[in-house]
């Protein structure tokens, strides 16, 4: 089995019940990818697969076959990316261990919504759950990040 | 007003220093450590709430493939471990104790809540673990589930533990009862309320997770955890595991957030640690989230009853308040305080009340043990206290600001001691109340109310004055030490460790401010087993001034080390040196040296360099953090929904430090707040069973539940610590409870209801308003 992972091309065993996740976090030891849950509620392991945000809790490993699936450590490949600056500048992390997920559900966000409206950004963001910053600097964070990637 | 240092600059386009490792996917959290050769542990639980274990039989658990070993009560017994620690014992003023039940590592022949850990499998791999619990043979003798205050304390109830009757820990009291039973003969006015602070579950992102990992010739226990602070940690392992301290070594990076409950040791680590010695090799266990919801202590689940008597002029005269305490299935760590302690230091809040008294039951039920959750009870009371004069004023018809501030210790009372013997050191209780109400445009609200009718909605201010007590610490002093580098960094070290708050950020910046050095200059690193310091971990709000004020000393002392070498260097004598901002200078600054440059020939000296490496110390006593919150809310009764339109936050912490972080905690506690006030519920069956056992079932606030928020401070220095600052990490539960619970009986008052339970759900609020 060969998935892509951060630009690296992998060969894996075939395992049929490995999450990709597990995949991630176990046989790579890519540990910016968290789990928090495991009902698919918190998004901490959200990763892009192929440039499209996903659950990496909720497919198998095998799933991701021939796919190219970018973790929080290959995001950006020079310096940081507008949105981990963003979270930074707004104090929209306090421990830190949702923001991976929110960083990569936010790139989706923006991806689909270059100017998001409060509502946008809170459908986007629905699917991750953070328990220390009350989301108030969150949405700011992904306005901020928004008007930087914009040039504004 | 102090300075306020922003960490960002051009170079570094950081908030914190905490943030490029945990935005790049760098941090490392408890499950984040591998090591060769790791195996790996899955619990069992009990799937009863009460129950007799019969006999348990692992032996095809034991030869499934895979496994290695399945550590029971037997193997707990042989290493002749303990229980987990109880941490704090609740004390009548006549002497008596209460009854203490000790929960075992591991159940022997009885269980007493579901999710009680009974062995742990460990094997190769997880998925061989989790397949080899499947195979265990326990055999129960079903008992029944007590699982609230009716129905444990009834007569002839089932009895969790032999020594306590009618499952009764304690019936505490605080207070001169007869000068309140007096106080009420004589009043004017008198209201009672009850409220009703639901079991939480605090749920920190990260699930708890635990590797340990056996060094054999060191003779050495190497372990990873979530943890408030090693040293607590540290002696509740060496409690349990009778292993000397310098057996364990805890080394912990990140934690994923804590909220008061990983300040206990649990049965997990203490199992870990005896599985890597008996097997020598590394150990890994991970909580899933429904495992973490059914074994981490919860919170709150107390219930309050209050009585305030008011004079002919509305002075108060006495507070009042008999209250009923969940524990849980045993005395866990906090659990004892929350329910004595925690809630009758500050049962005055804000007000001069010349007479105070107040008593509890803390009983035991079939359900996880009750511990410390954001808050420990000061919530809880500040909610009682709030819900109490708000509805004193809505039944006699008094003005509830007037009310609130003809009563309030005024600035000039401080310190103010208060009857049950709490000095509260200060506060300007009218200036915070003031500012709140003009930032929430409070004169203006009806018109707003009038407006929501209009669409026919129901809008709701609720408005709370709180104060808590924060910590003074369990231990006496909290130690810092600091060293320079050849390259002229100043290293800092200290015992307390972040699981969210920015240590790394608030310390170095007190540091970087007061010997005028560039904060990228200065390190703090926490938590490191060899420096031997003494201090505590975060809990009751308390790190930032505890260990921040030994940050503070330190500096005193680096700069008092460095003036012989500015004498020597600017060639004045030592009385006429000053140090300001970071310089010594002669007196009218015709001569002056930084501190860096003063460093730098000295840096090359190792023996010169040694000299500055000092420890800095400071005891700090409690703190009296206060505020007032308003909330702002508009129901639709059509749905029982409610959204938040507004909340306005003006908290006196004292000095503040990191005004951006110290916005954080507020917001942070107050959604905490939210999640209490509309999300989040545990739901226990008739037998125990937990109805809420993972994210599908216990919501917990998202994004969106509050887009609105203004935050402002009033800074009121207090003298119990050298930085002049007050606790921050729990005000925003505080205040937020009360704020939301005025808020909505505010919106529904006009529908007939003067009181609603937690949380307020769609359902619950339209079945209310089609109940009346």
């Amino acid at each position: 089995m060969n998935i892509t992972i951060n630009g690296a091309s992998h060969n894996l065993p075939d395992n049929s019940n490995l999450l990709l996740v597990d995949l991630l976090r176990d046989h790579l030891h890519l540990t910016g990818t968290h789990v928090g849950c495991d009902t698919s509620q918190c998004g901490g392991c959200t990763v892009q697969m192929n440039g499209t945000a996903i659950k990496s809790c909720t497919i198998l490993a095998m799933q991701a076959q021939d796919c190219e699936i970018t973790t929080i450590e290959g995001i950006s490949k020079d310096g940081l990316h507008p949105v981990q600056e963003a979270f930074s500048v707004e104090h929209g992390l306090q421990c830190g261990f949702c923001t991976p997920g929110m960083i990569i559900s936010t790139m989706q966000l923006l991806k689909d919504h270059p100017n998001p409206t409060d509502e946008q950004i809170i459908e986007g963001l629905s699917g991750n759950i953070c328990r220390c910053t009350g989301y108030v600097n969150i949405i700011a964070a992904v306005k901020s990040a928004a008007k930087k990637i914009q040039g504004i | 007003m102090h300075e306020t240092h922003s960490t960002i600059t051009k170079d570094q386009p950081f908030l914190r220093k905490e943030d490029l490792r945990l935005i790049t996917g760098h941090g490392k959290f408890s499950a984040d450590w591998y090591y060769e050769g790791m195996l790996h542990a899955y619990m069992i639980r009990s799937p009863y709430a009460h129950a007799n274990i019969i006999s348990t039989d692992f032996s095809d658990a034991l030869s499934a493939p895979g496994v290695v070993k399945v550590i029971t009560f037997a193997d707990i017994e042989a290493a002749n471990f303990k229980g987990i620690p109880t941490g704090t014992t609740a004390q009548n003023p006549d002497g008596s104790s209460q009854i203490v039940a000790v929960m075992p590592v591991l159940a022997k022949d009885k269980v007493l809540f579901v999710g009680q850990p009974i062995a742990m499998v460990i094997a190769d791999t997880l998925e061989n673990a989790n397949n080899a619990a499947e195979l265990a043979q326990i055999d129960y003798d079903m008992l029944d589930a007590v699982i609230d205050y009716p129905s444990a304390t009834a007569p002839g109830a089932s009895q969790l533990h032999p020594i306590a009757a009618q499952n009764r820990s304690i019936h505490y009291q605080n207070g001169d009862h007869a000068a309140v039973d007096l106080a009420f003969s004589k009043a004017k006015y008198i209201s009672h309320m009850n409220v009703k602070s639901q079991r939480l579950i605090g749920n920190p992102m990260e699930p708890r997770a635990v590797v340990a990992n056996y060094d054999k010739n060191l003779d050495l226990v190497q372990i990873h955890l979530p943890t408030q602070g090693i040293l607590g940690m540290h002696a509740f392992l060496s409690h349990i595991t009778g292993l000397n301290a310098d057996k364990i070594q805890i080394l912990t990076e990140d934690v994923g957030g804590s909220f008061g409950i990983r300040s206990g040791a649990y049965s997990e680590s203490a199992l870990a640690i005896l599985a890597t010695k008996l097997l020598n090799r590394p150990i890994k266990w991970v909580g899933s989230r429904s495992e973490i919801i059914l074994s981490d202590w919860h919170g709150r689940a107390l219930e309050l009853n209050g009585s305030i008597a008011f004079d002919e002029q509305q002075h108060i005269l006495a507070i009042r308040f008999a209250d009923q305490i969940d524990l849980g299935a045993y005395n866990c760590y906090f659990g004892s305080f929350i329910g004595t302690r925690n809630i009758s230091i500050t049962m005055g809040g804000v007000y001069k009340v010349p007479a105070l008294a107040m008593r509890s039951e803390l009983y035991y039920t079939n359900s996880v043990p009750v511990s410390a959750y954001r808050g420990a009870g000061r919530p809880d009371i500040a909610y009682a206290i709030e819900r109490l004069i708000d509805h004193a004023a809505s039944e006699h018809g008094f003005d509830k600001v007037a009310l609130r501030k003809k009563n309030f210790i005024q600035k000039e009372d401080f310190p103010y001691k208060n009857a049950v013997g709490t000095t509260i050191d200060s506060g300007d209780f009218i200036r915070v109340m003031d500012r709140a109400l003009e930032l929430s445009h409070y004169h203006t609200f009806e018109t707003r109310r009038a407006e929501s009718a209009k669409n026919g909605k129901l809008r709701g201010l609720g408005l709370a004055t709180f104060i808590e007590s924060s910590a003074a610490g369990n231990v006496a002093k909290d130690q810092v030490t600091g060293n320079f580098t050849a390259q002229g960094e100043l290293h800092l070290f200290g015992v307390t460790g972040s699981s969210g708050q920015g240590h790394e950020t608030s310390f170095t910046q007190i540091a970087a401010t007061m010997l005028g050095m560039p904060n990228e200059k200065i390190k703090y690193f926490a938590g490191l087993p060899n420096k031997n310091l003494i201090g505590n971990g975060t809990g009751g709000s308390r790190t930032l001034y505890g260990a921040g004020s030994a940050v503070k000393n330190l500096c005193t002392q680096i700069i008092a080390m460095s003036k012989s070498h500015a004498s020597s260097a600017l060639g004045i004598g030592e009385a006429d040196l000053s140090f300001t901002d970071g310089s010594w200078h002669n007196l009218d600054h015709s001569k002056q040296i930084t501190l860096s440059a003063l460093l730098v020939p000295l840096l090359t000296q190792a023996d010169q360099l040694a000299s500055f490496n000092l420890t800095g110390e400071a005891q700090s006593g409690s703190t009296y953090p206060n505020g007032c919150h308003i909330a702002e809310i508009e129901v639709d009764p059509l749905t029982g929904q409610t959204q938040i339109i507004s909340y306005t936050a003006v908290d006196d912490t004292g000095v503040v430090i990191s005004p951006k972080l110290v916005e954080g905690q507020i917001h942070g506690g107050v959604v905490q707040g939210i999640g209490q006030a509309f999300y989040e519920r545990t739901v226990y069956d008739t037998s125990g069973q937990l109805l809420t056992g993972s994210f599908m079932d216990y919501a917990l606030p998202k994004i969106g539940c509050i887009t609105n928020f203004i935050c402002d401070h009033i800074e009121v220095p207090t003298t119990s610590n050298l930085l002049g600052s007050k606790g921050v990490g729990e005000s925003g539960c505080s205040g937020s409870l009360p704020a939301f619970a005025n808020a909505m009986v505010d919106a529904l008052r006009i529908k007939g209801i003067t009181s609603i339970d937690m949380p307020y759900t769609p359902a619950r609020v339209w079945q209310l308003i089609n109940e009346v």
